[in-house]
């Protein structure tokens, strides 16, 4: 009876999961398709690539597929600079947003700065919908010239996770005993010796989580950049939404293979955050 | 936005749980100041300098189609003209009230599942570990992708309509991304594909630390499985429960991307959640000023309710601080 429903179980949870792959599948699949594959006009449906192809790849990076369905070249799409400017922003945004982040959080855990109210007022502005934040933003960096510029997307990324940033770093200095920084201090460091030589080091794995988190928010940003960025820097998730072709109207195998590429990252960087995953997307407020 | 460090508690904090020597306040104050001081400076000039401009944008009939810088704005002044417009707007409104529904079936929606998959994985079985590892897997794809891919599958001759046709009987022409009615779901539909794993992991993380001689205590009694779920375990896992809701519900009320993506909203405004209709009205009709109201006030809206919302996840952090 035990067993009967062990195994119950686990078929139940094994559907569950094939419901949930499901997308992930298809967009890979679809990555690997030819063109007269990608949508079942004829009303065959391709569960699996009928003539498995690498065109897709090539043409994001400016070839031509080669083959008979060379009718597909229109104009030639390069996605290199789109990877190029969102790995750029998105490492910077979170490099930004750390270095300001951690000194605030060790602030509000080790010295109560800003009272209570700090700690709140940041961590509510994750709450408001980007949009409302965004669109003023846009009138400061039209007015600033940093609309359409590397330098403005970095600014408002590390600015946009700030706030998680701040809570999750706070949640590890919690745990640091005040009893280290102390000890420091009566050794004769400073303030700020005794943070960078004895707290630093003994969160290394928490600022590690944080940096890799952040990473990820900004490298799927898909609203701030479309709407602070014009022709001259656009991200890779933009880039992918705009890919369309005058000769055949859509794109998917294409948009496909971009997107893989553009997934792999975050998928590879959150088996190395798996064990804080939860404790990131709940500010801190839930450790594993 | 309160910026200015409150001088009226001890910069030094609460004392250390051990130590007993007093502490000269002056430089903890000092330093105190100098750790958030870039944090500030990046609120102020980000938040602060952007929300005061957008008040002052909101007061006017401004667009920037009208040639004229922003600052410029005053010559058009309307005072409350946008605010008014928008509170009777019934298009505004109905976006309110079609987000909130949005909001409240997707986190309902996967809280019910991530419950439902939780309890399944809390007895170990073969592979648990890697099925675990599996479900995280759909939180982790770029929003821009997911988007597309539903495009995909959505599609009234795709693979869900394809599948659900092989399933149910007779065949299933449902016009996802067409349909009044059934854009809304679709959109939904994606968010629960996406966060119903997180729901899942925090859920699972909450059962796992009802300690077992509580279910053992119970046992003995001869609690049947629902008195045991009800009275032994909803009660201990009650707090996680709650920062669950709280943080799927913050984040899908601010949903963009996949209605963007799907449907841009519409077909009319069928899927205009709040943040698309703000992007609408911005880009496609330049009624800034007007958006800039409408902003205004949904960040009221929105900082009421954080206000309340924040409470049980800062006691939270300071409880297993």
């Amino acid at each position: 009876m035990k067993a009967l429903l062990t195994s119950l179980r686990v078929l139940l949870i094994a559907a569950v999961l094939c419901v949930f792959l499901f997308p992930v599948y298809w967009t890979v699949t679809m990555a690997f398709k030819p063109a007269d594959e990608w949508t079942p006009t004829s009303g065959k449906t391709y569960w699996l690539p009928d003539h498995p192809t690498l065109d897709n790849f090539r043409r994001i990076f400016g070839g031509t597929p080669g083959g008979s369905d060379s009718f597909l070249v229109s104009t030639p799409i390069n996605a290199t600079d789109s990877i190029v400017t969102s790995l750029i922003t998105s490492i910077l945004g979170t490099l930004l947003a750390l270095s300001v982040g951690t000194f605030a959080a060790y602030g509000i855990s080790r010295y109560r700065a800003g009272g209570k109210m700090l700690g709140f007022s940041i961590l509510q502005l994750r709450m408001f919908p980007p949009i409302a934040v965004i669109i003023p933003v846009l009138f400061l960096w039209t007015y600033l010239h940093l609309f359409d510029t590397h330098a403005g997307l970095i600014l408002i990324y590390g600015a946009v996770t700030f706030p998680f940033v701040v809570w999750l770093m706070k949640s590890f200095f919690d745990e640091v005993p005040r009893e280290i920084s102390e000890a420091a201090i009566v050794d004769g460091c400073s303030q700020f010796g005794a943070f960078r030589k004895s707290v630093l080091p003994l969160v290394k794995g928490g600022l590690a989580t944080t940096a890799l988190f952040v990473f990820i928010l900004n490298w799927s940003d898909f609203l701030i950049a479309l709407v602070l960025s014009g022709n001259n820097v656009v991200t890779a998730p933009v880039f992918l939404s705009q890919i369309t072709s005058a000769a055949t109207g859509e794109e998917f195998g294409s948009r496909a293979a971009l997107g893989v590429i553009l997934i792999t990252p975050p998928m590879l960087l959150s088996i190395l955050i798996q064990k804080h995953l939860v404790r990131g997307l709940t500010f801190g407020a839930i450790k594993r | 936005m309160e910026i200015t460090t409150d001088t009226t508690t001890p910069a030094g904090g609460v004392p250390p749980a051990g130590g007993t020597r007093a502490k000269p306040v002056s430089p903890h104050r000092h330093i105190s100041r100098l750790l958030i001081l870039p944090g500030v400076l990046l609120l102020l000039l980000l938040v602060v300098f952007p929300v005061v401009m957008e008040i002052y944008v909101s007061l006017t009939t401004w667009t920037p189609t009208t040639g004229s810088p922003w600052y410029d704005a005053y010559q058009q002044w309307t005072w409350f003209d946008n605010y008014g417009g928008g509170l009777t707007s019934s298009s505004f409104l109905t976006a309110v009230v079609r987000t909130i529904v949005m909001t409240v079936a997707a986190t309902g929606i996967e809280f019910a599942l991530g419950f439902g998959l939780a309890l399944l994985f809390l007895e170990k079985f073969l592979g648990r570990q890697v099925a675990t590892v599996l479900f995280l897997i759909p939180m982790m794809i770029v929003p821009a992708v997911s988007g597309f891919v539903f495009f995909l599958l959505l599609q009234t001759t795709g693979p869900i309509n394809t599948i659900l046709s092989a399933i149910l009987p007779g065949t299933v022409e449902a016009r996802w991304l067409t349909d009044p009615t059934l854009t809304p779901i679709s959109v939904v539909l994606v968010d629960i594909w996406q966060w119903t794993p997180l729901m899942f992991l925090i859920l699972l993380a909450g059962l796992m630390a009802v300690p077992e001689d509580q279910i053992q205590a119970a046992d003995i009694l001869g609690a049947s499985w629902a008195q045991k779920l009800r009275h032994v375990v909803l009660p201990i896992v009650k707090p996680i429960i709650l920062i669950a809701l709280i943080i799927r519900g913050m984040e899908a009320f601010k949903i963009f991307d996949a209605a963007w993506l799907l449907t841009q909203g519409g077909p009319g405004e069928a899927s205009s959640t709040i943040s698309v209709k703000l992007y609408r009205e911005a880009f496609q009709n330049s009624q800034w000023s007007y958006v800039a109201a409408l902003a205004i006030v949904v960040m009221i809206f929105v900082s009421v309710a954080a206000s309340q919302a924040i409470k049980p996840l800062e006691r939270r952090q300071e409880e297993s601080a």
